[in-house]
């Protein structure tokens, strides 16, 4: 990941929120090749910054704020001292060994980033052109024809960069690149018309129908959410050879990871989706994001849930079953706890 | 406590299945090891002179680890050697007809003809150290050649020494040209030979031409000698057997051990037996077990038999039960040094490779029932290390194969094969071909008849000795060279003496370095210094190359190579048809990364002059910790699918593959030709050789053949195989290339390591997936590709328990070796390599 500081392009991004940002730049994280958890075939996914959920649970937390952030990475620090010395705001500190930054004065300038010899200071936050990103995701093209893959917009949330979300997939189809967009759904109606015409398939979020609860996990009333999905029902039965839905639904400990949240999630879809939605995944609670929340200096809800188990997932897969959908697109996913042996 | 796992079980180590009880019971029995009551241990023999020798330490210089034991070897074996009774005359005959006459003595007379119980294939002991039947007067010219202050062998350890590498003649490599013996059988030549003899003039028949046909001519009844000494031993077998069944195969053997490998095979269980003691006689009288001495395409040419043996004789059941007893065989190489074990992998040097399925003219797939029967031998048997099975892939291979590619695969703790990339590889053996003007002998209508031996060196079949293990060069010295105008940055120190050598000018006179002004100065120093570190090793290998020429000869294995005939002149000496020896470079990312860090430290981002650099490196990097961070995180690295980065690594390529065109032997005319074997000098030279700008430090291994250094390949997996098929040539978007569009600047191929996390294989979706990915590689990526599945966590507990993974195999890319077998460096390497995620 280049990490290097734009001048140009730090005021843009700074002083602007993504949806401005005209459709030739964008804030993104990173892009992941060969990818094969988020949609069919191999694929490169490229994960915008900027989200408009709060999800308690969140495994990017690096990618809710639509702003560039620093971390320090502990494991790659030399301690030599250097990013003190750089740094113009003073909002770094040596204490023992360990490296703390004041993010009320951290200006997430990049001038640690750039100085530090081992990258431990880090970027989180990239500002690309277009054609830079898309020269980068065309050098697996031929991954992609081989398996039937391609690019998976993901964050974040991709359509809070609406029209370069959808300049870029037009440019992708032009090159014969299959495309996919996965969003959690809170964005206008305009920015989904804006990127479907040019994506073949959308990964859904659908976390809660409960209005009340979705507004507790993610900080978010879920109407917005809802009625988009049922405006993406009415477009995909007026396009009908055009794009494909999956529902993407996470099971979280204490959350969602429920009988009646699945159950409810369940009957929306087989009331109002059923025979649009091809493929509705069960994702597990994942853990692995522990550090990236003590590197960005945020308490972690989650810290210490345990995964969950085996029989649990396999349990909630059979409820989501036994919701009157066809059983064959239902799938779980996801690590689950594994007792010590 | 709890762990994470990806909806897979905990990676679990790979059983043998299907066994019957009598493949059961003879792999079981060759596990025993050192504890068994039988071996194939090397027995030396002796003409009884004084001066004699057995061991031919010129095969060994490629393994500098062995260096300090070679007296002890020498004088050992002579010692313990038997006495083999001399006939009269024998010591005014040839060299060739004496050494010829002595192997098939022993090989006859002395060792031993014995049977395991249950085995349906014969032919026991083959490890033998041989006289090399020098006169007194030879030995002491050869003496003179090898021993003292300017011998060989000081030479070889200065080279070694000085972070060079290493280059010996070494023996095996090459794939004989089996099919002939099954398809016509030893006698058809035998009566070539005889008719070549006859042909001789007078004086050709006087003189080398005469006396090695007379070689061969003894030598090509040894493996009909031989077999009816088995023959004798399964008929006294049967008179004792009291089983039923049991005795009617040793008499089955015995009548077949009567007629071939003298005659044509007349079934398929006829044609593995002709296979194997010809095979086997190829190690014994080369004295050096399985060393790359490969089958080739073996799933094509014994295809006819199994066919015909299916319709008439066997079920396709005891077709595989006769293919597990071959496959057990060829491991009792490993018999050789069974009490001593090794380090470093080098248990793991042998590689009898087995080539299966792969591409035929027009690209069809010419994969067969034998090639599916014989996946599943390997699937069954799978741990055990030889033969070294290598399936060829290309973009016809059917999903059938592939399916059976990936299942295999997920369910080893890597894959239990090599895999081969035809496209690639056919481009280089055609590059070859233009190069060496050796167009009637490679061409677009006999390309595709190519095999691998060894690990993954690309080679013809039958008619082609590649040298492909014989010079192993760090490229990464000439960029020492080029920082120091042609010094070692650091003083040889004596180990014994602790004594510093004086510094010399071994490179090319390039200047001091520090008075560079840019870049392109640095580059054309550092074309100087490739180029003679290339002319160094090209003549060290000269001096060995013909040292064997003149005092090793192979009679036998002339018989079985085309060309040696016609030109009657042993393989050793040029005779093969296709004449090459392989230049294999060590260190190709390190010198790449080293290179792009001077660019980017010292010209583009002046984070420090050259003089810092060179101090740094001095120190080896202490007190520059920051300098060494720097180089290490902030310079661009090959690897990633970097257009400049791989830009920079494709230049380092052509510019010593060029340079390596430019040489032929003197003695035996074999031109070189460039390659990137691995074995596992990065791990040792990694002490050898000094820090380097790339931010490695003495003592760190170095990288692996042409994969990118350890750790480096952050952008994955695809783009990792990216970076290795550009830095090969890449492709030319017209079609122009050296096979349609293909490039491939290294004819030898590449070897090429990944490690896959397991969870990628954890289900049909994936693994469709992963076998998309394979289909890619024939695209984008290089020659021959090793996959390893294997998590960090268990190796470490292996390293911790080692009991509880004897049979852990991982594979030292292109070989594999038993994870507790190989030493702690290796482990820790392995361990460091970075875990691809999918």
């Amino acid at each position: 990941m280049k990490t290097d500081p734009d001048p140009d392009l730090k005021t843009d991004v700074e002083e602007s929120s993504p949806d401005s940002i005209s459709g030739e730049r964008a804030i993104i994280l990173h892009t992941q090749r060969l990818s094969t958890e988020d949609g069919p075939g191999i694929r490169t996914t490229v994960f915008f910054k900027g989200c408009p959920l709060h999800c308690a649970w969140c495994h990017n937390p690096e990618s809710i704020s639509s702003k560039r952030q620093v971390h320090w990475m502990e494991v790659h620090c030399i301690g030599c001292g250097i990013c003190l010395k750089t740094c113009p705001s003073g909002c770094l500190q040596n204490k023992e060994g360990v490296i703390i930054r004041d993010r009320s004065l951290c200006q997430a300038c990049g001038k640690c980033v750039a100085a530090c010899p081992a990258g431990a200071q880090e970027m989180l936050g990239r500002v690309v052109g277009l054609e830079e990103l898309l020269s980068e995701l065309l050098k697996d093209k031929v991954y992609y024809d081989k398996s039937g893959g391609g690019v998976t917009l993901s964050g974040g949330e991709p359509l809070m960069q609406p029209k370069f979300a959808a300049n870029l997939l037009r440019k992708l189809k032009e090159n014969g690149v299959s495309t996919a967009v996965d969003t959690c759904g809170l964005c206008s109606t305009a920015s989904l018309e804006l990127v479907l015409p040019y994506t073949d398939l959308i990964l859904y979020d659908l976390k809660e129908i409960d209005p009340e609860r979705h507004r507790e996990y993610t900080g978010q009333d879920n109407r917005r959410i809802l009625d988009n999905l049922l405006f993406l029902r009415d477009y995909l039965a007026a396009h009908p050879a055009g794009t494909a839905l999956w529902i993407r639904t996470p099971l979280i400990p204490g959350a969602t990871a429920n009988r009646q949240t699945v159950e409810r999630v369940g009957k929306f879809i087989r009331d109002n989706l059923n025979g649009v939605v091809q493929r509705w995944e069960l994702c597990a609670f994942n853990n692995l994001c522990r550090d990236k929340y003590r590197r960005l200096d945020v308490e972690w809800k989650y810290a210490v849930t345990p995964l969950l188990s085996q029989p649990e997932l396999d349990e909630l897969e059979q409820i989501a079953k036994q919701t009157g959908l066809n059983p064959d697109i239902i799938s779980a996913t996801g690590a689950t706890r594994v007792e010590n042996v | 406590m709890t762990t994470q796992s990806c909806n897979t079980p905990r990676y679990s180590i790979k059983e043998p299945k299907n066994l019957s009880p009598r493949i059961k019971w003879l792999r079981d029995y060759y596990f025993q090891g050192n504890k068994r009551p039988w071996n194939n241990e090397f027995v030396g023999f002796s003409t009884g002179t004084p001066w004699d020798i057995q061991y031919q330490e010129g095969n060994y210089y490629i393994v500098p680890e062995t260096y300090t034991f070679f007296p002890t070897f020498t004088g050992a074996f002579q010692q313990v050697s038997h006495k083999v009774e001399l006939p009269e005359g024998f010591w005014v005959w040839s060299l060739p007809e004496r050494q010829a006459w002595f192997v098939k003595e022993v090989m006859v007379y002395y060792l031993p003809h014995e049977v395991l119980p249950h085995d349906l294939i014969a032919g026991g002991r083959f490890n033998v150290q041989t006289s090399k039947c020098f006169t007194e007067k030879e030995a002491k010219r050869y003496g003179g050649e090898v021993y003292g202050k300017k011998g060989a062998r000081a030479a070889e350890l200065w080279f070694h020494n000085h972070g060079y590498g290493n280059a010996g003649a070494t023996s095996g490599h090459l794939i004989p040209d089996y099919p002939r013996i099954l398809n016509e059988g030893w006698k058809s030549i035998h009566e070539e030979l005889n008719r070549k003899l006859a042909s001789l003039s007078k004086r050709e028949y006087d003189g080398e031409k005469g006396e090695q046909i007379r070689a061969m001519l003894v030598a090509a009844t040894m493996a009909r000698d031989v077999a009816f000494e088995y023959s004798e031993e399964c008929t006294r077998l049967a008179s004792e057997e009291t089983d039923s069944e049991r005795k009617k195969e040793l008499l089955k053997m015995a009548d077949m051990l009567r007629r071939v490998p003298w005659e044509p095979a007349g079934s398929f269980w006829e044609a593995l037996q002709s296979l194997w003691i010809t095979h086997m006689l190829v190690m014994s009288e080369e004295n050096y077990p399985g060393p790359g001495v490969s089958f080739g395409r073996a799933d094509q040419y014994l295809y006819p038999f199994w066919k015909k043996s299916l319709v008439e004789d066997i079920d396709r059941e005891f077709g595989k039960e006769i293919l597990k007893c071959f496959w057990i065989h060829c491991n009792y190489a490993y018999d050789a040094m069974i009490r001593t074990g090794g380090n470093q992998g080098i248990t793991a040097g042998f590689g009898q490779l087995i080539t299966l399925s792969g591409m035929g003219k027009g690209g069809v797939d010419l994969s067969n029932d034998l090639t599916y029967a014989m996946l599943d031998v390997i699937d069954d048997l799978t741990p055990l290390l030889e033969p070294k099975p290598n399936v060829r892939l290309h973009r016809n291979s059917p999903d059938k194969l592939m399916d059976r590619v990936v299942d295999m695969i997920s369910s080893s703790q890597g894959s239990p094969f090599l895999l081969n990339f035809d496209e690639r590889s056919i481009a280089g053996m055609l590059r070859e071909a233009r190069m060496a003007n050796a167009g009637k002998l490679i061409n677009a209508d006999n390309v595709f008849d190519y095999a691998p031996v060894g690990c993954l060196e690309n080679t013809m079949c039958g008619n082609d000795r590649s040298g492909t293990v014989d010079i192993n060069l760090n490229l990464l010295k000439a960029v020492e060279h080029t920082l120091t105008g042609g010094y070692d940055l650091i003083p040889w120190t004596d180990p014994l003496t602790g004594k510093q050598e004086q510094l010399k000018l071994w490179g090319a006179a390039t200047g001091d370095a520090t008075k560079f002004g840019n870049w392109d100065e640095f580059w054309n120093a550092y074309v100087k210094q490739t180029q003679a570190i290339i002319k160094r090793a090209a003549e060290l290998y000269d001096w060995t190359d013909r040292i064997r020429a003149e005092y090793f000869r192979t009679p036998y294995l002339s018989c079985l190579v085309r060309g040696c005939i016609d030109k009657a002149k042993d393989v050793n000496r040029g005779g093969a048809e296709l004449n090459f020896v392989t230049l294999e470079a060590v260190t190709f990312a390190n010198t790449v990364d080293s290179m792009l860090a001077v660019k980017s430290l010292v010209y583009d981002d002046k984070d420090c002059t050259m003089q810092e650099l060179v101090q740094a490196l001095k120190d080896n990097w202490k007190g520059h910790e920051v300098l060494q961070a720097r180089a290490t995180n902030k310079t661009p690295k090959y690897g990633r699918d970097d257009d400049k980065a791989d830009e920079m690594g494709k230049k380092v390529m052509e510019l010593w593959t060029d340079e390596s065109w430019k040489y032929k032997t003197s003695a035996t005319g074999k031109q070189f030709r460039p390659g990137m074997l691995s074995w596992n000098y990065w791990v040792g030279d990694g002490y050898v050789l000094p820090a380097s700008p790339d931010g490695r430090p003495k003592g760190r291994f170095l990288s692996n053949a042409i994969c990118p250094c350890a750790g480096a390949d952050t952008n994955g997996p695809t783009a990792n195989v990216n970076s290795v098929g550009k830095v090969l040539g890449g492709k030319d978007p017209a079609g122009k290339g050296d096979w349609e569009g293909y490039m491939n600047l290294l004819p030898n191929g590449a070897s090429h390591t990944m490690t896959f996390n397991p969870s990628l294989l954890r289900d049909e979706e994936h693994r469709t997936k992963f076998k998309a990915f394979l289909r890619s590689y024939t695209e984008n990526g290089g020659s021959a590709l090793q996959i390893n599945m294997i998590d960090a966590d268990i190796l470490r507990d292996a390293q911790k328990n080692p009991e509880d993974y004897r049979h852990l195999l991982v594979r030292v890319t292109g070989y594999n070796a038993y994870f507790t077998a190989i030493g702690r460096e290796l482990q820790n390497e392995i361990i460091a390599r970075e875990s691809h995620r999918m």
